[in-house]
């Protein structure tokens, strides 16, 4: 349920709001607005009676939530969340690029591709320290010696840095690094970490699991607010379907339906997406085009040397020449690169 | 196999070509392109020695094809198939946009349809006559009384006509009222009915399976195009997967895929792929922008009161809107919308 208060209520009267959502066991959560303060209820089973809350002081309305994720919702909160990762905004009317490796392989690697995406126009630098592979025999990241590699990158380029959490017991350490916390997509359902997230003071970047729908992603990232952490952003990657002339099926029906659904900002990912460098420049316009507040990229120095990902990661000079592209669009559709 | 010929090779050369072929029991098919003329040799080529061609007089080279589509293949071909509806071009640096709605109803229905979507821009005008239902209780078309309509509709504005043809036994009536054949998702594999395609001298838009992958897709349009009909073009509308959220998932990825693998026209249909009204047009923008060559928009004066596919369908005034979004990115990227 979500309690709107009247826009001239006073303080006293928003806390005798939550008192009440405590007093009867419920969890309080302030939803931030410039229209309306609105308090989010969560905890309870089966729908409250509005007068519980309607007939306090100051309250306009009590109203029901339809969706079974309430605080990412936009029912909740009708203005898109805008993150700010350092001053990097991401959900504004800016278009975001994230841009590096699919994994920090060296102090040289991970310098000369955060150079040349710092020189195309990127302002965030991907790359993982600990990487989720398939096989267990494949190279499985630098880890802390990686993210060292990412906080030098970031001093000397002034990228932000988005970055892997594989799993609770190293997350401290990979917060201490990022800017930006990235949970894969074999993660999305990992709910312990995502409990965990809630708690942490960085923003948050969920990719959509291979198989998992929108509601179910949706509620996964209702995890991490729940638990306190409303700094999410949504990647879109590509699912698992029959096709097998491509990695995954980038789903871009995804991107309006999220930002009818959400608030949150949505990241495309093309590179997962299609999986073949020949064609990630034609998906990241799409994306674009279809209304995607970012992207995220693999680039690398020398993509037929990369430890992973080579076949879908750009060159330098590839990647200029996507965002070149990229640029045309988001120009086309009012979006500044 | 193909077998390309030198720019400058005699028709005497070609033929040359063609015979020896023949001789081995096998189907040539001529490709005339811009830069020069080519045999696509078609039968079971396993024990032909690429250089029997090879050594001819007047051929560059002769290349096994690695793709088991082949006339349909770049290899093939390397220039765009560029198709002309009575001087409407798809497949060109232009982007056509295809509109109207789901089913024929009525004069009035079709005719007002019509008018708004030819003011708005569109070059061809949509509409089913024979319509494939999941259920046999619902609509199933007007039939030739629906021709009929999209045939006055053409006579008053000037739109091309792509209406979708169900099976062999009607294919010479549709053939004789449509510009262009539109072979449905549910009938992509119907080897029948593309065997006659082949035979047919109109265009054929193919759209893609629910849950056909691309090589199945390409082998489809091999159909058509190995029996006789090079004027073919794709469709890509949405494929089956778990999500459940949108009626199907368009296949992004597939516009660039196919149009490496292909030298076919791409058209994407957002109205299916989507499948929610209000989403329709930020996903023909991401079409555009990935690369089609064209979108095909399920349009109604009166959506709420629509036969089949309301929920999809926009109004004329949404119509409009998508038209300005999508010229937008077209323009973008240097492509004029017909």
């Amino acid at each position: 349920m979500l309690v709107v208060m009247k826009p001239n209520a006073t303080e006293a009267q928003v806390d005798a709001v939550v008192e009440r959502i405590r007093s009867l066991g419920f969890f309080p959560h302030a939803i931030p607005g410039a229209q309306r303060t609105a308090i989010g209820v969560t905890g309870n089973k089966g729908g409250l009676d509005p007068a519980l809350f309607e007939s306090l002081p100051g309250v306009r309305e009590a109203i029901r939530v339809s969706q079974p994720f309430k605080l990412v919702s936009r029912e909740v909160k009708e203005e898109d969340t805008v993150l700010d990762v350092g001053g990097v905004e991401i959900g504004g009317k800016r278009l975001v690029v994230m841009a590096g490796p699919c994994s920090v392989e060296s102090k040289e690697q991970v310098l000369e591709a955060a150079r040349a995406v710092k020189a195309a126009g990127a302002t965030m630098l991907r790359g993982g320290a600990y990487k989720p592979r398939t096989s267990p025999y494949e190279f499985q990241g630098m880890a802390e010696d990686g993210l060292k590699l990412l906080a030098l990158a970031r001093e000397e380029t002034g990228l932000k840095v988005i970055t892997e959490a594989m799993d609770v017991e190293t997350l401290p350490m990979v917060a201490d690094y990022a800017d930006m916390v990235q949970i894969g997509a074999r993660n999305m359902q990992n709910f312990s970490l995502l409990k965990q997230l809630g708690k942490l003071a960085k923003p948050i970047l969920l990719k959509r699991g291979p198989s998992a729908t929108i509601r179910e992603w949706l509620m996964a990232a209702e995890y991490v607010v729940a638990h306190g952490n409303g700094r999410v952003a949504l990647c879109e990657r590509g699912i698992r379907t029959f096709e097998t002339a491509t990695r995954n099926t980038l789903d871009l029906n995804a991107v309006p339906v999220l930002k009818s659904l959400t608030h949150l900002p949505v990241i495309v990912d093309p590179s997962h997406g299609i999986g073949l460098r020949a064609h990630v420049p034609a998906m990241a316009r799409a994306a674009v085009a279809a209304g995607a507040d970012g992207l995220i990229i693999e680039v690398h120095p020398c993509p037929e040397k990369a430890l992973s990902d080579g076949q879908q990661s750009l060159t330098p000079e590839e990647f200029s020449g996507l965002m070149a592209q990229v640029r045309v669009i988001a120009g086309a559709v009012g979006r500044p690169v | 196999m193909f077998v390309a010929m030198k720019p400058h090779a005699t028709q005497a050369e070609f033929d040359a070509v063609i015979d020896k072929v023949r001789a081995l029991g096998l189907t040539p098919h001529p490709i005339s392109g811009i830069e020069r003329r080519v045999v696509a040799v078609v039968g079971n080529t396993g024990a032909v020695d690429p250089d029997d061609f090879a050594m001819l007089p007047g051929v560059a080279e002769a290349l096994r094809v690695s793709q088991p589509f082949k006339l349909v293949s770049r290899e093939v071909k390397e220039e765009d198939t560029v198709i002309d509806v009575g001087g409407v071009k798809v497949g060109g640096r232009a982007i056509v946009v295809m509109a109207g709605p789901c089913s024929v109803e009525s004069q009035d229905q079709i005719l007002e349809t019509a008018r708004a979507v030819k003011k708005a821009g569109a070059s061809f005008l949509r509409g089913g006559a024979w319509k494939p239902r999941t259920s046999p209780y619902e609509f199933q078309g007007l039939r030739e009384e629906g021709l009929k309509l999209l045939a006055l509709a053409r006579q008053e504005t000037g739109l091309k006509v792509i209406t979708e043809v169900m099976s062999t036994d009607t294919l010479p009536m549709v053939a004789e009222y449509a510009d262009v054949l539109q072979v449905g998702a549910r009938n992509m594999q119907n080897y029948s009915l593309l065997e006659r395609l082949g035979a047919v001298k109109k265009p054929v838009m193919l759209k893609r399976g629910l849950s056909g992958t691309i090589r199945e897709w390409l082998m489809a349009a091999e159909y058509i195009v190995a029996n006789g009909n090079p004027h073919v073009m794709l469709c890509e509308r949405g494929i089956r997967t778990f999500e459940t959220a949108t009626r199907n998932t368009l296949d992004i990825n597939a516009i660039p895929v196919v149009k490496s693998l292909s030298h076919l026209p791409v058209i994407v249909d957002p109205s299916h792929g989507i499948g929610i009204r209000k989403h329709v047009a930020a996903i023909a923008r991401a079409g555009v922008a990935a690369g089609a060559d064209g979108i095909m928009v399920e349009v109604h004066p009166k959506p709420e009161k629509a036969l089949s596919d309301g929920h999809k369908s926009l109004s004329i005034p949404e119509f409009e809107e998508l038209m300005r979004q999508v010229r937008v990115i077209a323009l973008a990227i240097e492509r004029p919308v017909m």
